[in-house]
């Protein structure tokens, strides 16, 4: 009786759960969200709402990359892996920015800057993250046997670079050094997309992890936070650009934060053996 | 030109290098050290470590603020590691105050048998089936010396790339940039320890430094080389405000 029931329940979350990321599976998330994120990134005039999707498909990525690597357990906990990313990123996102500041970094075709100049910064931390996790899994260096950790860093170097040149890009609409230094970095925001891109990468694992740990609810999460780093951004943008590009921003965190937060409490219900209220959140139907 | 861009490349690698070394000499307990079951501070490599360079970073910096022009790169890195080492010393001491008078356990080694600097006996105090308590004098002693590589290292790297004569970013740029490569020393430093460690007098110090401060030598050449790379399109530099 015991396994019937637990049959049940395991199969019955795939069928009621209607966003599903079966069609994006690991290799495909990671082609997708490079392309857009690449996309993304090489426009800083676009719309700040558009950037913020962008940002927020890096996201999912990147905790993609944290699930498949801090699976086999790390040694360091979850965190230190979204950490190493983000601490990547700003240096590939200060690199790629100087790049893309010179006058062969971005190209002007009819008053739309594209800033190849940022691949090259992406291009680099690449590298430094494929040259670590080479470090990290060579049987002559750490040797720490976690399969696929050459790859997960590469990725991780990629994706925390685009996150952090995407929110920059949000703050400053340009990547021209003369904007980016008092909007983003003197005033010191650049810790808070630090520390946003951080947790958009490591949270989602570090709270789902477990024996039951499924790949769809741990994406909803990293979807989720990626609404909120959007509300965030989206009052720092009003502050450091204007309310047209803010509040689009601000609105559109609002609607996925809801969304997912629904969807993600909705999958931890469902999947969970039983759910007793302590009344101190009010959960949806629990 | 090239000097600059050389003596910059080799002051990021000297910091990253030692930001690894001081990874390795800090009493690190993780989840067991929570429940006074390991020798330790009740938290990651990675934590400590960020938190005793940024202390470290910003009596630098402020240290920095009192020239005018081209600081003193010495004093800077030493201000930072005094920082660092204040940042150490409190977090350490609070923590065995909390072991010893919260949790009731005497602070004792867990890896070796007589303490290397007090020689006093260590076994005796340990709880069987744990695996040392608290922080011993020789993990103190240790910690305070990894607080003074991590934030030499740190203040190193911020003081080369902020001061005017050599690399001349913002404050903030220098700043941040400094803490992302010294973030990827320390998780390469803590990968390498794997969990916990106690100090230079454990046995893994000895087994996997070599391995800690090659790979620290390999990602900082990297990161300097990116940061050259930064330097040489002339857009960061002068630090426009």
């Amino acid at each position: 009786m015991g396994e019937e029931e637990a049959k049940e329940e395991k199969a019955k979350p795939k069928e009621e759960f209607k966003l599903s990321f079966d069609y994006f599976n690991e290799s495909r998330l990671g082609i997708f969200a490079l392309i857009i994120g690449a996309l993304i990134a090489i426009f800083p005039g676009l719309p700040a709402f558009i950037e913020g999707i962008g940002m927020i498909i890096v996201f999912a990525w990147g905790a993609d990359s944290v699930r498949k690597t801090a699976r086999y357990g790390l040694g360091t906990g979850v965190p230190s892996i979204g950490v190493l990313a983000v601490g990547f990123g700003i240096v590939g996102g200060i690199a790629g920015i100087a790049i893309a500041s010179t006058h062969f970094g971005t190209l002007v075709v009819g008053g739309v800057e594209i800033a190849f100049g940022v691949l090259a910064g992406v291009a680099l931390l690449a590298l430094l993250g494929f040259v670590s996790g080479n470090l990290a899994n060579g049987d002559k260096f750490i040797d720490m046997k976690i399969p696929g950790l050459e790859r997960g860093m590469t990725e991780l170097g990629i994706a925390g670079t685009l996150a952090v040149l995407i929110e920059t890009s949000i703050l400053a609409g340009t990547y021209h050094i003369t904007k980016v230094l008092p909007n983003v970095v003197n005033n010191g925001l650049i810790a808070a997309i630090f520390i946003l891109s951080a947790f958009g990468m490591l949270q989602p694992y570090n709270t789902c992890l477990g024996a039951d740990e499924r790949r769809g609810r741990t994406l909803l999460m990293s979807i989720e936070i990626g609404g909120i780093a959007s509300i965030i951004l989206g009052i720092a943008a009003t502050l450091t650009l204007s309310a047209v590009e803010g509040v689009p921003l601000i609105v559109l965190g609002a609607v996925v934060w809801v969304a997912y937060y629904r969807a993600y409490m909705k999958a931890c219900m469902e999947e969970a053996y039983a759910t007793p209220g302590t009344g101190l959140i009010k959960t949806l139907g629990g | 030109m090239i000097e600059t861009l050389l003596l910059v490349l080799v002051c990021i690698i000297i910091g990253g290098i030692l930001s690894s070394l001081a990874v390795h000499l800090m009493p690190v307990g993780g989840a067991p050290a929570a429940m006074a079951t390991a020798t330790g501070i009740a938290t990651g490599c990675v934590m400590l470590m960020t938190g005793a360079a940024v202390t470290g970073l910003f009596t630098a910096s402020t240290v920095a603020s009192f020239w005018a022009t081209n600081p003193s790169v010495i004093l800077v890195a030493l201000s930072g590691a005094v920082g660092a080492m204040l940042m150490m010393g409190f977090t350490m001491f609070v923590a065995n105050l909390i072991y010893i008078f919260g949790a009731g356990v005497v602070p004792c080694s867990g890896r070796v048998a007589v303490d290397p600097i007090t020689r006093e006996s260590q076994t005796e105090y340990k709880t069987p089936r744990t695996d040392g308590h608290g922080v011993p004098t020789v993990s103190y002693v240790s910690g305070i010396l990894g607080g003074f590589s991590g934030g030499f290292g740190g203040a190193l790297i911020y003081v080369v790339l902020v001061s005017d004569s050599y690399a001349h970013f913002s404050v903030a740029t220098a700043g941040i940039v400094a803490m992302g490569i010294f973030i990827a020393n320390a998780i390469i430093a803590a990968y390498n320890i794997g969990g916990t460690i106690e100090g230079f007098h454990d046995p893994k110090f000895k087994a996997r430094i070599r391995t800690g401060l090659t790979c620290a030598l390999i990602v900082s050449v990297l990161c300097g080389v990116i940061v050259v790379i930064a330097m040489l399109t002339g857009t960061l530099v002068g630090g426009v405000m």
